[in-house]
């Protein structure tokens, strides 16, 4: 193969590589939730740090007892996460600058709508509904926890303790109850008793926040944290301390996690089915230009191989003539001596 | 070697996972307890001078004052060991004169401070940082955090210094105004005394310096503190606080607010504390057309009867409504708004909600005081106030509209006979109109009904927190107003209705747009009893609910 058509080769598999990815740069960027999907405002202002909403969730959810019961308030000295056996805590945030007290904060599955974890699921276990919960889907899962990685919120867990059959452990929004119709609102929803937590359309819950905003001015941030970070996120937060005081990460931007990796990961078919076919058929020029060397070598040396041959037969022939030539004439040079000497001894007789 | 490969290929692999599990931890680990924030110095200052001229190269350093001035004091040294005297003054900066040039204050700063600490230490004595430790005072964060509260002059203590008699009056003058108030004369370039044009310090010297005229903090230091400190030299009786901490700290300013109530309590006639700068003690409060500069359309709401005097009562110092100048309101706030009023009209002024300047805004913030907030609480202020709330400080006068212009002799007998006729009190319905008992029982499932003590401990306690408060007596006018803290958006009446007449007693739906603007009967009740009893910090609290309803055995 010539060099040029190498190149040229190469430098079409590139170009297609690139239209790839100028395909996928084309296409929606921003995903702004599925239409009518529902969703949890929770306001900070309201929450009173009961823990209501943990044992309601505990219950609806078959979980575990925990080792503190549910009316035992000084587990929220401690900063605590969501766990495989709790799929929701509410934490206290003390000494908040501006605060009179005390501000509590509860914590579970964001269900962003669209979810880091379903994003690094090479199996699809995560689902995104379109009613707006996020759920994870056991019969598929291998196990590898890339989720829980991938989630900026720290929310999948894992069963260590199971040594079969762990599970990825996350808040569902209720929504296997829900669509079951065993329940109408998510437990935890159902159990608070001041309505810290509202369970609606996302889009009602967005306008239910700013109602709030405006009716109380002064008393809340002018902000709803879910409402833009990570892409949005089904569950909402209103508060009257910056968000980052109770726990909540100021940094996550506003773009989704796909947005990060779906650039390069389109480039992943492109480069699994042109890639190959390219280095094959390289390979396959390159082979056949191998094959046909070798045969016009063999050819020539065959023909060498005769013509040498034929040339040391003749040599041969030529000598083997030569010296039946020589034999020849020696004998006929002896016949004649002979002959002249006995002719010579003839004539001696004679004389 | 070539048995020693795989192993060494295995030892990279267990480090690898090593470090990866390590980092995970940290990320993902217990927070643990809730910190506590170290306890916070009031002498905490940051020395960052030269930011003004170039990028500092190390954070900037912080510094303790009273720390320094303790330590020199106990070696009988004063503040001339740092700071230089200047045309008979203290200089309020560090070791250097007026025009020190830029690249000159760090070598003062660095000889100035490094070298007392290294001669201190030198002498056995304990000492700050010597040479080499940098970050040591460049700290980038600040263990201790700064407690300065703003410090200030408030109407008592304002008192306590007109009245002292170790600032004494110059001759010919009767009082000692002139120790500190001054004004600018733009020409001369000095200031001077003139008699009637007090007022505070903060309307010229403003947060940060101007030309030519310092900021408050640095006129404030060279007022205060150089006046206190000859007062201290001289060895006065009166306290002289020269320390940060005596004018910054928490716990010198409560001494400083219980000796000024001592004071006023003292006092025969309770109206020397007055600032006396010709203010009217009531007027009518409309628009004066000597303001306006174009011609307006006459107000058509009847003007407002102000009881100066009592405001002045109310409030620490002229500033907290005249926060410009001593001026009348209408002078920047004309009716149609202006430059110097920043366009805030005379309307938006007066009722501007979130300004804690107007009038609204400031009864508003009155409205957070705990014995006010359990109802206040609940009320959304954003909502179209009704027409008596208008009227109730747009008193009708007859024979006067918004539209007549009025002598500032007439609004000053106009405004003391409405407010003559103004007689708050505090009224609710008889005793015998109000339920004595409660039962709450609507929702009853895991707890016992709630029986709540509704006439003793809710409306007469109530009634008792606002005894003192001329706010409340004056907007509560109806019988039924102090009821409408709980049975609220409904009129006042005897009989108000359930509280489950509007709010849906199915709990756990999801709501409708409707409906979410209105919690449900649970969060309804729950909401108005904690809420309250929260900002009221009265007992129980949210969380103790077996305070409030017995747990039912089912």
């Amino acid at each position: 193969m010539k060099r040029r058509a190498f190149l040229s080769l190469l430098g079409a598999g590139g170009a297609a590589c690139l239209l790839g990815q100028s395909a996928q740069a084309a296409g929606p960027k921003e995903f702004p939730g599925y239409p009518g999907s529902f969703g949890v405002l929770f306001d900070a202002t309201r929450c009173i740090g009961c823990r209501r909403c943990e044992a309601g969730c505990n219950q609806v959810n078959g979980l575990p007892a925990p080792p503190e019961p549910f009316d035992d308030l000084s587990v929220l000295d401690k900063q605590r996460r969501t766990n495989a056996k709790t799929y929701t805590i509410v934490n206290r945030y003390d000494h908040i600058p501006g605060a009179a007290g005390p501000v509590f904060r509860k914590n579970q599955c964001q269900h962003c709508l669209e979810p880091a974890c379903a994003s690094s699921c090479f199996v699809r276990a995560f689902t995104k509904t379109p009613q707006g919960a996020v759920t994870w889907d056991g019969s598929v899962c291998v196990g590898c926890r890339y989720c829980m990685i991938a989630c900026p919120f720290d929310i999948p867990t894992f069963e260590y303790w199971e040594v079969t059959t762990p599970r990825i452990m996350k808040c569902t929004m209720c929504w296997p109850q829900i669509t079951a119709g065993k329940l109408t609102v998510p437990g935890c929803v159902g159990a608070c008793p001041v309505e810290a937590l509202v369970y609606g359309k996302r889009a009602d819950l967005l306008r239910i926040a700013r109602g709030r905003f405006a009716a109380f001015p002064g008393r809340y941030l002018d902000h709803i944290y879910g409402e833009h970070e990570m892409g949005g996120t089904n569950w909402l937060y209103i508060s009257g301390v910056p968000f980052k005081d109770i726990g909540l990460r100021e940094d996550l931007g506003t773009a989704s996690a796909p947005q990060y990796t779906s650039g390069a990961l389109a480039v992943v078919p492109i480069i699994a089915t042109a890639w190959p076919a390219l280095l094959v058929g390289v390979y396959a020029i390159h082979r056949r230009m191998d094959k046909v060397a070798h045969e016009e070598k063999v050819q020539a040396v065959t023909q060498a191989v005769a013509k040498a041959q034929e040339e040391a037969a003749a040599k041969l022939a030529k000598a083997k003539a030569d010296a039946e030539a020589d034999k020849k004439a020696a004998i006929e040079r002896e016949v004649k001596k002979a002959l002249e000497e006995a002719a010579k001894a003839q004539t001696e007789e004679d004389k | 070697m070539e048995r020693g490969r795989p192993l060494l290929r295995w030892a990279g692999i267990l480090l690898v996972f090593a470090a990866v599990s390590l980092m995970g931890n940290e990320v993902r680990g217990d927070a643990g307890p809730v910190k506590t924030p170290e306890p916070g110095r009031s002498d905490r200052l940051t020395i960052d001078t030269l930011a003004a001229f170039q990028k500092l190269e190390l954070p900037p350093v912080t510094f303790f004052h009273d720390k320094h001035t303790d330590a020199l004091l106990k070696e009988k040294k004063g503040c001339e060991t740092c700071h230089l005297v200047e045309d008979n003054q203290l200089s309020l900066t560090f070791l250097r004169k007026k025009g020190t040039k830029p690249a000159e204050i760090k070598d003062i700063y660095h000889k100035g401070c490094i070298g007392c600490h290294m001669e201190t230490a030198a002498a056995g004595k304990a000492s700050g940082p010597p040479d080499g430790l940098c970050r040591s005072c460049h700290d980038a964060e600040p263990k201790v955090a700064s407690a300065r509260l703003p410090a200030g002059l408030e109407k008592v203590l304002h008192y306590r210094h007109v009245d002292s008699k170790s600032i004494p009056a110059k001759a010919p003058a009767k009082d000692n105004c002139a120790a500190c108030h001054h004004e600018y004369d733009q020409k001369a370039k000095k200031i001077y005394y003139a008699k009637g044009q007090e007022s505070n310090c903060g309307y010229c010297h403003l947060a940060k310096p101007q030309a030519g005229v310092k900021s408050l903090e640095q006129a404030a230091h060279q007022q205060c503190v150089l006046c206190h400190l000859d007062l201290a030299n001289k060895g006065v009786k009166e306290p002289v606080p020269v320390r940060c901490d005596d004018c910054h700290g928490a716990k010198a300013q409560a001494q400083t607010a219980k000796n000024n109530r001592a004071v006023a309590a003292k006092l025969k006639d309770p109206n020397v504390l007055r600032i006396n700068r010709g203010q009217p003690n009531a007027t009518m409060i409309t628009y004066d057309p000597k303001f306006e500069d174009k011609p307006v359309k006459p107000l058509l709401m009847n003007p407002v009867p102000f009881d100066h005097q009592s405001h002045e009562k109310y409030s620490d110092s002229c500033k907290v409504c005249h926060h410009a100048s001593l001026e009348a309101c209408g002078k920047c706030h004309t009716l149609g708004g202006s430059k110097d009023g920043k366009g805030v009209t005379f309307e938006q002024a007066m009722h501007s909600k979130t300004s804690k300047h107007s009038c609204i805004g400031c009864h508003n913030l009155q409205q957070a005081a705990p014995n006010c907030a359990g109802c206040h609480r609940s009320i959304v202020t954003a909502r179209k106030p009704d027409d008596a709330s208008c009227r109730a400080c747009h008193t009708a006068v007859p024979g006067i509209t918004g539209k007549d212009v009025l002598s500032p002799a007439q609004k000053a007998s106009m405004a003391e006979t409405l407010l003559k006729k103004r007689t708050p009190t505090l009224t609710t319905y008889p005793v015998e109109d109000i339920p004595e008992k409660v039962v709450i029982k609507d929702l009853m499932d895991q707890y016992k009904p709630v029986e709540m003590n509704h006439r003793q401990q809710h409306v007469q306690a109530l009634m008792k927190g606002l005894k003192d408060s001329k706010l409340a007596q004056y907007f509560h006018g109806d019988p039924g107003t102090v009821c409408q803290g709980c049975h609220h958006n409904s009129p006042p009446s005897k009989n108000p209705p359930r509280c489950a007449n509007c709010h849906p007693q199915a709990h756990g739906q999801a709501l409708t747009a409707v409906e979410a603007t209105r919690p449900g009967l649970l969060a309804a009740q729950h909401g108005q009893c904690m809420n309250c009893h929260q900002v009221m910090a009265v007992k129980p609290e949210a969380t103790a609910c077996t305070e409030c309803h017995k747990e039912r055995k089912k």
